[in-house]
């Protein structure tokens, strides 16, 4: 689709606060998104919901803009056209509501000397929550130390953020995202640099806690496998969107090869065959 | 040394500049922007060269030309035009050679010139401990108010910018601070040296501590002695001050990479010292940047 061919619309302000009863509120809303960068189109005429309590795996092969689409409903990156709606506003709206909003990023360049423990890359989460020119409060240490304790960290806050593995620093990554008032979890590629076992144990952790604490989730990934097994619905891109709907279906479906341009077994492991086609593209 | 009244403005002169420096250094050294530091400091004398030739205070002009120099190493390393290390090349070398072509054609080749370069402590008069006061008091401001966003923006600056941190500010800010830092510096230590100011103090904090609470409180000693043993020495033994205040600076940092809790002997002279029941490293400051770690559950992943 040209960009020309596609508007801009405004969200409709206070969706999210006057629709009621859990699991039907609409957290994200993105319609017929198209995003340019450097003058070459990322993402085209993407579609989908985010309600309440979801579990949505993003997946899509290398290159397919999968981080740039976390980044466009961060409002890091404005749309060219198309709607982006949180929470019932548009990104650059969400100045008062970004502790709703976690983010576990990809990954995080940091110097491993660099002299911050586990307990201040934590509190680094709650900045929005404590506010400019102020210092952190009572509240703020016990909401740390509550991230900590229950992403399984207990213990380590005082360590070096550059002495932990890998799998620990996803956890530490994922309590910073957690130590706000948190709604919304953005999570790209979370597991990308574990072994099988540390990624089944993120994975089972987080489905832990989005059921105990109530959160929607967005789950970005190349890997079909470990989303199949979570996710409540999976979005699948590459440039623009190739399938929408359950697991099943995805995981079932010949397009999926066609936006991962391979094979069906290369995908979701030999032996794995399913006869369900396409939810919607 | 407090005798002389030249001796009493240089050392609270120096001491402003130390703290401001020791603090500033800590964001340099976890930021990478040592070689920043060192182009806006270089390119001050292209600064202090246009106030010479055109008969202005070469401070005000190397603190507008540092600034602008600043800003344009921000620019085009955020546009993702050139590396940050490119455009700070390519602005540093051309900065001082312009310096160069000013002086030659203004024919200012002269004493004042030497002091800029190299730090003159008979230079600094009580109108200029004022101005240091005010911009030590501005940098410090900037730094403790925006430490939390500064801290954030250093070690993820894109989960920064996703909550709300205003990065562009805190960059631009960080950048224009250093450059008056330096600017304010130059009369004590010169142009030549002043980066030194803003980049031991933060790496011999860096040795001491993994906290960075304490590596800022090693980092503001480690400036404040510094200035006042090498202002000392300068008096004592008549050699120049900038100069001495460095190499002071430099012998301190050796020390505290002699005697870090990173190396090994230490570790074991501190385990000893500390008798068997306290083998195990202190928490603080654990024992080795690659030591393994228990994990928090049975099979937590490890890499």
């Amino acid at each position: 689709m040209s960009k020309k061919s596609l508007k801009m619309h405004a969200c409709k302000v206070g969706e999210y606060f006057d629709s009621t009863g859990d699991g039907d509120r609409t957290l994200i809303d993105l319609d017929h998104v198209y995003v340019e960068l450097g003058g070459q189109p990322v993402l085209q005429d993407i579609t989908f919901t985010l309600n309440d309590r979801m579990f949505l795996g993003v997946i899509g092969p290398n290159g397919a803009g999968k981080t740039t689409l976390l980044r466009v409903i961060l409002g890091l990156v404005k749309p060219v056209s198309g709607t982006v709606c949180v929470m019932g506003m548009q990104p650059n709206e969400l100045k008062g509501e970004l502790h709703h909003i976690g983010y576990v990023p990809q990954s995080v360049y940091f110097d491993q000397i660099f002299p911050v423990s586990v307990y201040d890359v934590v509190m680094m989460g709650r900045i929005c929550c404590i506010g400019r020119f102020r210092f952190a409060k009572k509240a703020d240490k016990e909401a740390v130390m509550d991230s900590i304790r229950i992403v399984g960290l207990e213990g380590l806050e005082k360590r070096l953020i550059g002495e932990l593995s890998g799998g620990q620093q996803k956890r530490v990554f994922l309590a910073r995202a957690l130590c706000r008032e948190t709604r919304i979890l953005l999570l790209d590629e979370p597991t990308s640099g574990l072994d099988i076992p540390a990624q089944q144990q993120f994975m089972d952790l987080l489905t832990d806690l989005k059921e105990r604490l109530g959160l929607s989730v967005v789950f970005v990934s190349h890997d079909v496998n470990v989303l199949a097994q979570h996710a409540d619905e999976m979005v699948c891109i590459n440039r623009s969107m190739h399938l929408h709907g359950k697991p099943g279906d995805v995981v079932g479906s010949e397009r999926l090869q066609e936006a991962y341009r391979c094979e069906f077994d290369f995908l979701v492991g030999p032996g794995a065959h399913h006869d369900h086609d396409a939810g919607r593209g | 040394m407090l005798s002389f009244s030249f001796g009493r403005t240089a050392l609270v002169g120096g001491i402003l500049i130390a703290i401001t420096c020791s603090l500033m250094s800590f964001f340099i050294i976890v930021r990478r922007l040592a070689f920043a530091g060192m182009g806006i400091s270089h390119a001050a004398f292209g600064g202090v060269a246009i106030g010479i030739a055109a008969g202005v205070n070469p401070i005000v002009t190397a603190g507008a030309f540092c600034v602008a120099v600043a800003g344009g190493i921000g620019w085009f390393s955020r546009k993702g035009k050139l590396h940050e290390d490119t455009i700070i090349g390519i602005l540093f070398s051309a900065s001082m050679a312009m310096g160069v072509v000013l002086i030659a054609v203004a024919k200012a080749y002269n004493q004042d010139l030497l002091s800029y370069l190299f730090g003159s402590i008979l230079a600094v008069s009580w109108t200029d401990v004022i101005i240091l006061g005010v911009m030590a008091a501005l940098a410090v401001g900037f730094m403790v108010f925006f430490f939390k966003e500064l801290l954030f923006f250093s070690f993820d600056e894109e989960t920064a910018m996703a909550s709300g941190v205003p990065v562009r500010f805190v960059y631009y800010g960080l950048l224009v601070t250093i450059a008056l830092t330096i600017v304010v510096s130059i009369k004590l230590v010169g142009i030549i040296l002043v980066s030194a100011l803003i980049v031991i103090p933060g790496a011999t904090g860096l040795q001491l501590s993994r906290n960075y609470r304490t590596v800022i409180v090693y980092s503001m000693v480690t400036g404040v002695l510094s200035v006042i043993l090498g202002l000392q020495l300068s008096f004592s033994f008549n050699v120049a001050s900038g100069a001495t205040i460095v190499l002071v600076m430099f012998a301190l940092f050796l020390i505290a990479v002699g005697v870090s809790p990173r190396r090994t002997y230490m570790q074991t002279l501190l385990a000893r010292l500390r008798g068997p029941a306290a083998v195990a490293p202190d928490e603080s400051m654990p024992a080795t940047a690659d030591a393994g770690l228990a994990e928090p559950d049975a099979g937590t992943p490890g890499d």
